[in-house]
């Protein structure tokens, strides 16, 4: 009686279990991203796969950044279930392929990557460890200023800056301010808050123009290379605007968003922001220009792990399609994240849409960097992050350099002890 | 005989909810205290075995203690807020358990509570907003500067102290009303022939005689301030959408430590940390208030 | 002016006071609601308006079309409502034998309870995970359950109220009678139960329907996710619609409020049975 009831209630309980549970099959393959807007591209490369592939069921799960690394981490390390195709930056994909956790590509890709017409050897770098091909390049991230030239003529500027001197000149210049002297648009918007790593990663790119670098290399090892001049003058920059002139606070309204507002007049960012200002501000009048010495690259690969191997033959086959002229052209054109591939004729879109000239068409001594891929790297801009995040606050820095030298030198300690507890700090 | 049947049942029937309990509370505490004397990076197979160097590291690691401070700044803000609110609210709404609103002060004293955690702090998130929020809006109204409530270290953890008691506080009058219900009425009738008034009695006699219910909910309360994590997340968050100064607490700082830096030993260490801290206080909570006024 | 017009005054003055509160703890909600309706340039105007000026059903449809908020509210009501049967189910067993069977071992037991229910979740929650991949149950309501399967204060909660309104001598009458303990348990104990079942039910279903941290790692895909988990994941985005978000999180704020409002009688029966004095 009681033993009836209870096996009923089971069964409908598994039921019940196993309507919740979502898996793919067998010809199903999965992308897990980390920029939401690269969905359509996806989609239309799936659906150029249709013909070859007519069972494949591409599906496309791009979250938040930081989320994506959660759900990577945890998938790698307990194996995923389906065939999924990564979307990695290089130097956070470098950590899984050390442990084994990222296989080798198959030979026809390694072919594919490894052929210079197809990448650059810097791109091509990225997807190899000791020599390996593990994935496909597929585009990156890098930085260029954008300006709102209606602003800049109304501030009677012509151009935009070229020098770190003139990046201050123009930001005190083009800064708006109320009654109280308050600003109300900033001139210069910088990255004081948002995200652990990437308030880091803007300061370096700023760090970089003044000739200074986070991680200086030495052989195969690594130390802080923050806590000099180039540093200071950096750091300066940032506690002059925040705390001195007041040209931004941290709590304006900042990065694209604001900028697509009319609440900011330049700010520097990546080329994804040319897309997204076409859908959400078409009439914006802006221009871009190249920074003064270099930029951040950050390549982004596309890596294959778990399922069975026909699925896993067809993510590949996804990840060579993802690079095909066509698309990588319609990618740049609607996204706006800009392509590694060589030999594609991307002159069309920058006619058609002139700021991506800044991303394309570049000085001959540009200097390009990229974050090392090192396993702590993500501990160490996080941390790093933190102590700019506090000096930013502190009014007490402005005009006090060696207080700002402090700041930098205790940082850098922190990051030479994560160096060394990974086992690679530089003597 | 039948002592020995009953033995037997209840140990059967006791078993599953035991062997449940065992798999999915027991082991991985068991395996968490273990993990903290290790190093593991979440990937590799091998795990050595590190001693208390976790810990070590731990109480020289400034966002550790940041996270600590913060979180315990919450948590105890959050009690020190909830308790008495909840307690004084509890008392009004008792005294008018015969008006047709009491059913309504129940329902919407909890509906804070009930409601799912994200769509709260957004609510809240707006509220705060230092450019569009109707607080700020308010306190200029009033002729008051703007403030930037969810950049500013100490604001915006008061901001969260907030969002956490106004979620506690249902629960606390709750109890506390179900503790009202409970108290003798000859006493306090007593104490009205004695000339007391009602402020008086409840002062001096409700007070007292609600010991054990504050005790369970200054557990209670000072427990899930220790845990808060979801708040943080959303309220505090420092997406690049919707910025604010991230406020770094425990669970997020453990989740930190295991997911983006890849160190699961260091995470459990704090674990085990969090875990010390809140049986601490549970056992310093009960020595404080169940000795005296309890039956 | 006599005794009893001065009690209806201070009466009176109490119940404004308790208005005045209560709205203003409802206010965040309310405003939330608002907000859905807004346009989406409505939402950057200073000051800011508390109603909508120009409402508009615009947000709520983008919110039903274009993200899977229905399956995710299904996730949800399915992990809560099989999180809070096992919860009763468990409960009530553990509860009624750890309060009328007090033998020693018994006794061990409820302390090992007792004692992982001060422990937060989180404290475990990354071996347990490991255990749930094992088991392959990522990405499954099987695998969220397992976080959510027993709740310590549940049993507490029966045990109280099994001691205190559950007479020994009952019992013993049945088993005198001849009846067996399965029975005396479905029969005699669980009847006398229900107050403090109902309110235990209503308990699990809201921790498990606010669930967070651990549905954050044991979802990862997008159609699994749970309420909570999925809202979340719309502000990740770079530049964020604070009107559609406010309008995804009013659409999962309405149901359990309606559910609480209709359940909260149980709730607070249940509750006050259980005789909070220990």
């Amino acid at each position: 009686m009681t033993k009836s009831i209870r096996s009923r209630a089971l069964k409908t309980a598994v039921g019940l279990l196993l309507a919740g549970t979502v898996t793919a099959n067998a010809q199903d393959v999965v992308i897990w991203g980390g920029f939401p807007e690269l969905t359509g591209y996806y989609e239309r490369v799936a659906e150029s796969l249709s013909g070859k592939y007519p069972d494949l069921n591409v599906i496309v799960e791009p979250i938040g950044l930081r989320d994506h690394e959660k759900r990577v981490a945890l998938g790698l390390s307990s194996g995923l279930d389906d065939a999924t195709i990564l979307e990695l930056i290089g130097s956070t994909a470098n950590r899984y392929i050390v442990n084994d956790l990222i296989q080798p590509a198959p030979e026809g890709v390694s072919t594919f990557v490894n052929d210079d017409s197809n990448f650059e050897a810097f791109f091509q770098e990225t997807a190899k460890v000791n020599g390996t091909v593990y994935g496909v390049p597929v585009f990156r991230g890098q930085g260029a200023l954008f300006y709102n030239t209606d602003m800049l003529a109304a501030a009677g500027l012509e151009g935009p800056p070229t020098t770190m001197h003139e990046y201050d000149e123009y930001a005190a210049k083009l800064t708006q301010r109320d009654a109280d002297g308050n600003p109300t648009v900033s001139g210069w918007s910088l990255r004081l808050s948002g995200g652990g790593g990437g308030i880091a990663e803007k300061f370096w790119i700023n760090l970089h123009q003044y000739g200074g670098t986070l991680l200086e290399k030495d052989g195969d090892n690594y130390r802080a290379g923050y806590a000099n001049e180039h540093g200071l003058a950096a750091l300066k920059q940032y506690v002059d605007a925040v705390s001195g002139v007041k040209t931004v606070t941290v709590e304006m309204p900042a990065d694209a968003a604001a900028f697509q507002r009319e609440q900011t007049a330049m700010f520097i960012r990546e080329s994804w922001v040319i897309g997204d200002t076409a859908k959400k501000a078409p009439d914006l009048n802006y221009k871009t220009a190249v920074l003064p010495r270099g930029s951040i690259a950050l390549p982004v690969n596309l890596y294959v792990s778990g399922g069975s191997d026909e699925a896993q033959t067809a993510a590949w086959d996804f990840a060579i399609a993802a690079n095909e002229p066509e698309h990588l052209i319609w990618m740049l054109d609607n996204v706006g994240w800009l392509p590694n591939r060589s030999g594609v004729d991307y002159s069309g879109v920058v006619a058609a849409k002139p700021q991506f000239g800044a991303f394309v068409d570049l000085p001959e001594d540009y200097v390009f960097f990229t974050l090392p891929s090192i396993e702590p790297i993500n501990e160490i801009l996080t941390r790093f992050a933190a102590h700019l995040v506090d000096a930013y606050a502190d009014e007490s820095l402005v005009g006090n350099d060696a207080a700002m030298l402090e700041v930098l030198k205790a940082s850098a300690e922190e990051t030479n002890k994560i160096l060394n507890r990974a086992g690679i700090l530089a003597k | 005989m039948l002592r020995r049947k009953q033995f037997w049942f209840a140990i059967m029937a006791i078993l599953p909810t035991f062997a449940i309990f065992g798999w999915v509370r027991l082991f991985p505490i068991i395996e968490t205290l273990r993990l903290s004397m290790h190093e593991w990076n979440l990937l590799s197979k091998n795990k050595p075995f590190v001693g208390f160097q976790n810990f070590i590291e731990l109480f020289g690691d400034n966002q550790f203690m940041d996270a600590l401070t913060n979180t315990a700044v919450i948590a105890f803000g959050a009690m020190a807020v909830t308790i008495p609110m909840s307690m004084v609210l509890a008392a009004i709404i008792y005294h008018r358990t015969r008006s047709r609103f009491s059913g309504f002060y129940e329902t919407a004293v909890f509906i804070p509570h009930v409601v799912s955690l994200v769509p709260a702090a957004m609510a809240w998130k707006w509220i705060f907003d230092a450019k569009l929020g109707p607080l700020n809006a308010i306190i200029m109204g009033l002729g008051g500067d703007a403030l930037p409530w969810l950049f500013d270290p100490v604001l915006s953890v008061i901001c969260i102290i907030f969002l956490v008691s106004w979620q506690t506080l249902g629960y606390g009058v709750l109890i506390y009303l179900v503790g009202f219900r409970n108290l003798p009425k000859s006493v306090f009738e007593a104490a009205q022939l004695d000339g007391a008034n009602g402020f008086q009695s409840f002062l001096y006699m409700s007070v007292p005689l609600l010991k054990p219910i504050t005790l369970y909910v200054s557990v209670v309360t000072l427990i899930s301030g220790f845990n808060v994590y979801a708040q943080a997340y959303v309220l505090a968050s420092d997406t690049q959408g919707a910025p604010g100064r991230q406020v770094r607490v425990l669970v997020l700082d453990m989740l930190e430590n295991s997911f983006q830096n890849f160190r699961v030993g260091y995470a459990a260490a704090e674990a085990v940390i969090l875990l010390s801290i809140v049986l601490l206080l549970t056992m310093i909570q009960f020595g404080l208030l169940r000795g005296k006024g309890g039956r | 002016m006599s005794a009893t017009d001065r009690a209806r005054r201070t009466n009176f003055l109490l119940d404004v006071t308790l208005f005045v509160i209560c709205i203003l703890l409802l206010t965040p909600l309310i405003l939330l609601i608002a907000n859905g309706f807004k346009t989406p340039q409505e939402m950057l105007v200073w000051p800011p308006t508390l109603f909508p000026k120009d409402p508009t059903l615009e947000n709520f449809h983008k919110v039903f079309t274009e993200t899977p908020l229905l399956r995710w509210m299904l996730n949800s009501f399915l992990f809560a409502i099989l999180s809070t049967v096992a919860i009763v189910a468990t409960s009530a067993l553990a509860g009624y034998i750890i309060g009328k069977f007090p033998f020693r071992t018994i006794n061990i037991i409820f302390i090992l309870f007792l004692a992982t229910a001060i422990i937060p979740f989180e404290v475990y929650m990354i071996p347990l995970y490991f255990q749930v991949k094992a088991l392959g149950l990522l990405n499954s309501v099987g695998g969220l359950l397992v976080g959510y399967l027993v709740m310590s204060f549940g049993i507490f909660l029966i045990r109280q109220n099994v001691i205190a309104s559950i007479p020994d001598e009952l019992l013993e009458a049945a088993r005198i009678d001849g009846a067996g303990e399965l029975w005396i348990f479905w029969y005699v104990v669980l009847p006398l139960l229900r107050g403090p079942l109902a309110a235990l039910a209503v308990l699990a279903f809201f921790q498990a329907w606010t669930a967070f941290a651990w549905p954050i790692i044991v979802m990862t895909r997008k159609k699994s996710f749970t309420i909570e988990v999925g809202l979340a994941n719309f502000q990740s985005a770079y530049t964020v619609d604070l009107s559609l978000l406010s309008a995804a999180s009013a659409a999962v704020m309405v149901p359990s409020v309606l559910a609480f409002v209709l359940l909260r009688r149980n709730f607070v029966e249940g509750i006050a049975a259980s005789g909070m004095k220990e």
